[in-house]
């Protein structure tokens, strides 16, 4: 029992996965992520308290100081919102009967939980990597040709970023002489080589803008259930590891804020309502990315706080897709309206999910965001807070209206279902309480943040202006459709900068390859004349008729030596 | 499951009486909301910008505007069919 309480963080759930795997029947798989989830969760409170930090496993490797456990205050909020979001995803799955996806869902988010607690960059890239290849599977479980070509996309592209993160900690063991994962940031000096190529790594996983694009390509594809899971763990991490190694680097700022904008506008037009909360997911990552960039105590709490706060509502947003992809069997907005007559309670709950993404008050977003917005405001950075209001805005559209109205009202497609699955009903019930939970009793998430906090949400002017922004942006809504100026749903495929590695350059390459053909065999063709032509010379000149090769008499042949002989003495002489 | 013979009913969110309600509600908030930013003073402002009358109601009004026709516009350059990836050579 000693050997299991001084596993790190994490572990109990990869080990826990093993197990089941070979100890447990197959049909309590589900059942069983839960139960070693929900003992992960305990062992973990018991074991680190929220008043000191941990770190222990101090291992060498081959000259190099590795710590695989650092538990502070960072990494300790991180941890426990994964485990809540694995508990409360694994409900959600309790229904299947999937080895596959239930032991991946385990090693995935035992590997994120793991990652957020490393201490060096090494084991950082373990768990990294790690966490690329387990959730690649619930890609994959999907089981169609779609889904396995995207997957392989997500695999390609996630193990590329570990790739580069293990680079940079080589750089950087070299350079420094540590593995140390502290920050990258000097005050007054630009990046390292280290530091591009780590930040290159987490920019992929956080999906900063052009990096982006396999976020909205592999999450719609996912298993209804594994879109769960996917939503809380992978962007996250990437978030947590921007706030350890690059609080403060001021280019975040600029990047943060192409990231709330761009995916606003494609989230208008997108059919498939998971792509769109995949858009939305990167939309609400762009206003943790800025707080990272401003990297202030009040914008470092807002990112860990709306971090917190996302992972739940994001997982509940997608939870109630899943409900709808099971029982439908499609999330298109085109083919979907009217479903809240047939599931009521996955429409309500998919209603707080909406509102807390959009930030009304007494839901989590309000308390969260607004943080980051604030810091914007006090670090006086005007283009940044106006653009975080557009922003703002914006989510409104695609999560507050856009989500719950194509889904469940609308107009009535017709389509009469069941209500979701209890246990998915029941996770989307826990994630929609804590949606509420912490917009009201906040101070409790105040608590547990990295820096002491002294900011209150609920002032008249907050909660006055957050509800003239929301209010008149669904004003807007109204006008624009009675008008009929929004933009009908369309069947369409949306394109995005995966355009360029599944159309433009396979088309180039395609290119490129008739281009040598062409050329190739033209010159082989050349050749091939030339060669004939030499051969066709040679024969005829050495073959039993030609000049060289013929029999020659013994008079001629006495003659061309006397020849020979003579213009030899001729030479000596002269 | 509910019961196939009321499905085809209109439900409460879709009588056109009630959809009025709603907008009419939304409406009303809306005032309510601007008539507000007269009681009240920003403690604490960063921008002149964020004192003017009623600023995150029409900017929220615009803002939205303006991303959805941005998005119109966007949906000319990057829409195509739905089975663009996946046609058949």
């Amino acid at each position: 029992m000693n050997v299991v309480a001084n596993l790190p963080p994490g572990w109990i759930m990869i080990a826990g996965a093993l197990v089941l795997l070979l100890a447990v029947p197959r049909t309590m798989h589900s059942l069983g992520v839960l139960v070693v989830s929900a003992i992960s969760l305990v062992s973990f409170l018991y074991r680190f308290s929220f008043s000191e930090d941990v770190t222990f496993g101090n291992i060498e490797l081959f000259g190099a100081q590795l710590q695989m456990v650092r538990v502070d205050k960072f990494s300790r909020v991180f941890a426990l919102v994964f485990h809540i979001a694995a508990i409360v995803a694994a409900i959600y799955a309790l229904h299947l009967r999937d080895t596959k996806q239930s032991i991946a869902a385990m090693v995935y988010a035992g590997a994120a939980i793991g990652a957020a607690c490393a201490g060096d960059l090494v084991t950082l890239f373990v768990y990294w990597e790690l966490t690329a290849i387990s959730s690649v599977i619930l890609v994959w479980a999907t089981n169609t040709e779609t889904a396995y070509r995207s997957g392989m996309r997500y695999l390609i592209i996630q193990v590329a970023s570990g790739v580069l993160l293990l680079s940079g900690a080589i750089f950087q063991f070299v350079q420094t002489g540590s593995l140390a994962f502290e920050s990258f940031v000097v005050d007054g000096q630009s990046l390292s080589p280290a530091g591009i190529l780590v930040l290159l790594a987490f920019g992929i996983k956080c999906a900063f803008p052009l990096l982006h694009n396999w976020l909205q390509d592999s999450y719609p594809n996912a298993t209804p259930t594994g879109t769960v899971f996917l939503s809380a763990f992978t962007t996250k991490l990437a978030v947590y590891s921007l706030i350890r190694g690059f609080a403060g680097y001021e280019p975040l700022i600029w990047i943060g804020c192409a990231m709330t904008l761009f995916p606003i506008v494609f989230a208008v037009i997108e059919n498939d309502l998971r792509r769109v909360l995949a858009y939305s997911l990167n939309n609400q990552l762009g206003f943790m990315v800025v707080g990272i960039g401003i990297g202030s105590e009040l914008a470092l709490n807002g990112t860990v706080a709306h971090a917190f706060c996302h992972i739940i509502y994001k997982s509940l947003l997608f939870m109630s897709m899943g409900a709808v992809m099971l029982r439908v069997g499609t999330t298109k907005a085109t083919e979907l309206g009217g479903l809240h007559k047939s599931m009521p309670w996955t429409t309500a709950y998919c209603m707080i999910g909406a509102g807390a993404i959009s930030g009304f008050p007494l839901l989590s977003g309000f308390i969260s965001k607004s943080m980051i917005i604030s810091a914007a405001g006090e670090a006086h950075l005007f283009w940044v807070w106006i653009v975080l209001l557009i922003a703002s805005a914006g989510v409104m559209e695609h999560s507050g209206i856009k989500i719950p109205f194509f889904a469940f009202f609308a107009h009535d497609s017709g389509k009469r279902v069941d209500e979701a699955p209890l246990n998915m009903l029941v996770a989307m019930a826990i994630a929609a309480a804590f949606c509420i939970g912490l917009g009201v009793a906040y101070p409790l998430l105040y608590r547990i943040l990295p820096f002491d906090v002294d900011y209150h949400p609920y002032t008249v002017t907050h909660v006055v202006t957050q509800l003239q922004l929301l209010m008149f942006a669904g004003l807007a809504f109204v006008f624009l459709m009675k008008s009929g100026l929004y933009p009908d749903e369309k069947r369409a495929t949306v394109l995005d900068t995966d355009w360029v590695y599944r159309r433009a350059l396979p088309k180039f390459v395609r290119g490129l390859r008739v281009t040598v053909d062409t050329v190739g065999g033209s010159m082989r063709g050349d050749t091939n004349v030339v060669l004939q032509s030499f051969y066709q010379n040679a024969k005829s000149t050495f073959d039993e008729n030609g000049i060289l090769g013929r029999t020659w008499s013994s008079g001629t042949m006495a003659f061309w030596t006397t020849v020979l002989l003579a213009t030899c003495l001729g030479i000596y002489y002269f | 499951m509910t019961n196939p013979s009321t499905d085809s009913e209109p439900s409460w969110f879709e009588r056109p009486q009630n959809i009025k309600k709603l907008t009419g509600a939304l409406v009303v908030s809306c005032v309510v909301l601007v008539i507000a930013d007269g009681f009240y003073e920003n403690p604490h402002p960063h921008f002149d910008l964020e004192t003017s009358f009623g600023f995150q109601a029409w900017f929220g009004f615009i803002a939205f505007v303006v991303i959805v026709f941005l998005g119109r516009l966007l949906r000319l350059i990057v829409s195509k069919p739905e089975d663009y990836y996946e046609r058949r050579r």
